[in-house]
């Protein structure tokens, strides 16, 4: 596709984290991901937008291989990590999550306490070697998560407790113990208020200075908020690729032009 | 579209004005509709209450009796001469003489204890006399000789089981009326019982007994005891929680979350769900193909009643474990596996702490059916007489018990009427291990319940 060898060029400059060449994804006989070429820059907010049952949670989740889990879901093309192909057979896609972390719609915390949650992830990668380092990493990834001061003082209660908001960030800060350097973001601010969505949107762009986000959104204010780089996703294709501004101000495809004015969605 | 005004087209749809103080025909009908239904389930739930309560009632009128029993106390002088007849408190030598010897010394010390009290029961007679104890007495009195030998030639004592009949007198199930027409009693026994109950020699008390005896003979009733048929079945409920809860947990564990769902797993999976619904009498007769004629083990042991019941148990533990992890909600294995946990992590440190009380409950569900269970093991033998009590664990799970079900089941197939009132007794019991097997249940879902 033209624009997408356009955007290319323009970022081989900037390391390239994540690049995918044609990945088509099955569930059983439905052709859910048609053909898609995208290069994830480091350091960067990429979003992902398009209407329901586009396949941008589908793609999301192929790169850390979430799709293992459901039994008809089926990945070819390649999608490379670093260089290296995620989906060949040496790769442990367990070792790969511990790389790619995940942040899913639902709030989703361990009914553990607050700091069992967060410490979860480093206890099973053996991140700490004593209980002072894992403190360290459990509060390093509260205050990276913004939460730190909500909530350090009933780090044993239950994570369920905490309020939408506080929870996502939580996860948030779960997903951020485990050092990843890819952090995917399926709808995160979907079930949260607008206060919430903006804690975590601000959040998101702290995150950039670490590592790699993927995002996949509904609202395409918060995708022209919080991201540089966007992808429009349409019936299984990725119709266009670009920088952020340029996708909303000056969109190549029909298609984008018409999501992006909401005639279609 | 819904919020499109749908053009008006004649009367169809429209609605007639009407006062809401006024309820229409349509709602009458469907409040109507409501009331009754509300009336079947109130019906419904009044009828189950009381054939439970009749139930209820019934065992425990029937059953409470058990747990009293009629003793008389008297003194026996022990007589060296028919005991011990080498005169050297030998206990092998001793234990030559059977209880008919031993007999012999209660009924002379019966004569002679009610013949002092002088009195005077027209048509009283020796045998009449005799009759009044049980005949499980002399085989107790020769039990607690021969264990300490030095009471020969003394004078003890005794506290000994009397008669069935004459206990039912005591309990109300034999009256005067039917001594009349009854061959095993007399009227004249009767009026012997209420003179000795005057004088406070026969004395109904609490039957501890009753928990710890084995079963007895057809005429001894008031010797039987459930004490063989408890340790049956705590020894077979062993079997199963040490042999079903593993394997059938382990067993939905796998099927749940690891095996492929494909056309294999599809047909364990039917025929899982039809194990279940198999019935328990079939498993009988495999454990006693497989267990007791192919593997040789033996008969009336509580091995095979636990194998047997493991079988049967298995279906439900694993229908009920696997429900229970079907209903932890997907997004904590997501959660799980999207910070790099395992599989197994995922489901181990997850997935199984918050299916816990569904597992426990359908646990206990699954033994409390099995513990009370009778068919099965009256294929396997376990509905023999058995008066032996096995030894204890492990080696006893080989030797002859019975079960509390096929107990009450034995005593209900008996002529003696005392013999009904033992077999609600023991239906009290089971009740009882169910109930508390239950609370146990509801206990465990309350400890480990957690939301999420």
């Amino acid at each position: 596709m033209y624009d997408t060898t356009r955007t290319e060029s323009a970022v081989s400059q900037q390391d390239i984290k994540i690049s995918a060449r044609n990945v088509q994804v099955y569930y059983g006989d439905k052709h859910a991901l048609k053909d898609v070429n995208v290069d994830i820059q480091d350091k960067t907010v990429t979003a992902f937008i398009g209407p329901s049952g586009c396949g941008k949670s589908t793609f999301l989740r192929c790169i850390n291989r979430m799709n293992d889990t459901i039994d008809i879901a089926s990945v070819k093309g390649e999608i490379r990590l670093d260089g290296e192909d995620i989906y060949d057979r040496r790769v442990d896609p367990v070792q790969l999550r511990a790389k790619v972390g995940m942040v899913f719609q639902k709030p989703n915390p361990f009914p553990k306490s607050i700091y069992d949650n967060v410490a979860y992830g480093p206890r099973i990668h053996g991140l700490s070697r004593n209980k002072a380092e894992l403190d360290e990493i459990v509060e390093k990834s509260l205050r990276g998560a913004a939460l730190w001061n909500e909530v350090k003082d009933r780090l044993a209660e239950p994570g369920t407790g905490l309020s939408g908001g506080q929870q996502q960030r939580l996860c948030i800060a779960r997903a951020v113990a485990t050092a990843p350097e890819v952090l995917l973001m399926d709808e995160p601010c979907s079930a949260l208020d607008p206060i919430a969505t903006g804690q975590v949107e601000e959040l998101i762009d702290q995150l950039r200075e670490q590592f790699s986000v993927v995002i996949v959104t509904h609202s395409m204010q918060q995708a022209a908020r919080v991201s540089q780089k966007t992808a429009f996703f349409h019936l299984g294709n990725l119709v266009e690729y670009g920088a952020t501004d340029d996708i909303f101000t000056k969109p190549q495809d029909s298609r984008t032009e018409a999501y992006i004015s909401g005639r279609i969605g | 579209m819904t919020d499109m005004p749908l053009p008006q087209t004649g009367r169809a749809g429209a609605r007639t004005k009407g006062s809401l103080l006024q309820a229409d025909s349509r709602t009458r009908r469907r409040n109507a509709a409501e009331k009754r239904f509300r009336a079947y389930g109130v019906t419904a739930i009044a009828i189950a209450i009381l054939a439970l309560v009749f139930l209820l009632t019934t065992i425990i009128r029937d059953g409470a009796s058990a747990f009293r029993q009629t003793y008389l106390s008297i003194p026996v002088t022990l007589d060296a001469e028919i005991l011990d007849p080498q005169g050297n408190r030998d206990v092998a030598e001793m234990s030559r003489v059977l209880t008919l010897g031993y007999g012999r010394v209660l009924d002379a010390a019966l004569d002679r204890s009610i013949g002092s009290l002088e009195l005077n029961i027209p048509g009283l007679s020796e045998g009449d006399v005799d009759g009044i104890v049980s005949r499980e007495a002399s085989a107790q009195l020769r039990q607690r000789v021969l264990n300490d030998p030095e009471l020969v030639g003394q004078t003890v004592e005794l506290n000994v089981l009397v008669n069935g009949r004459i206990d039912g007198y005591f309990k109300g199930r034999v009256t005067m009326a039917s001594a009349e027409r009854d061959s095993n009693v007399s009227p004249q026994q009767l009026l012997l019982a209420d003179a000795l109950a005057e004088r406070g020699l026969l004395v109904t008390r609490f039957n501890r007994e009753f928990i710890t005896n084995p079963d007895a003979s057809d005429q001894r009733p008031e010797a039987a005891g459930i004490g063989v048929a408890i340790i049956g079945s705590v020894y077979m409920m062993l079997v199963v929680l040490f042999l079903a809860v593993p394997i059938g947990v382990a067993a939905s564990i796998y099927l749940e979350e690891f095996a492929p769902k494909n056309r294999i797993t599809d047909i364990i999976e039917v025929n899982i769900s039809n194990l279940a619904a198999v019935p328990s009498i079939v498993f009988g007769i495999l454990g006693l193909a497989v267990f007791i004629n192919f593997a040789g083990l033996p008969q009336s042991a509580p091995i095979v009643g636990g194998l047997v019941l493991t079988l049967m148990t298995l279906p439900t533990i694993i229908i009920a474990t696997r429900a229970a992890l079907k209903a932890v909600p997907p997004s904590i294995r997501d959660a799980a596996l999207g910070v790099g946990a395992s599989k197994m992590q995922s489901v181990f440190h997850h997935v199984l702490p918050l299916a816990m009380p569904g597992i426990l409950t359908g646990t206990i569900i699954g033994l409390a059916q099995a513990l009370g269970e009778t068919a099965p093991l009256l294929l396997i033998g376990m509905v023999a007489f058995v008066r032996e009590y096995p030894g204890g664990p492990p080696e006893g799970l080989f030797d002859p018990a019975s079960a509390l079900p096929v107990q009450v089941y034995n005593w209900t197939q008996r002529s003696d009427p005392a013999f009904v009132e033992r077999a609600s007794g023991a239906i009290i019991v089971l009740l009882i291990f169910l109930l508390c097997m239950n609370l146990l249940a509801v206990y465990l879902r309350r400890r480990f319940e957690r939301r999420w």
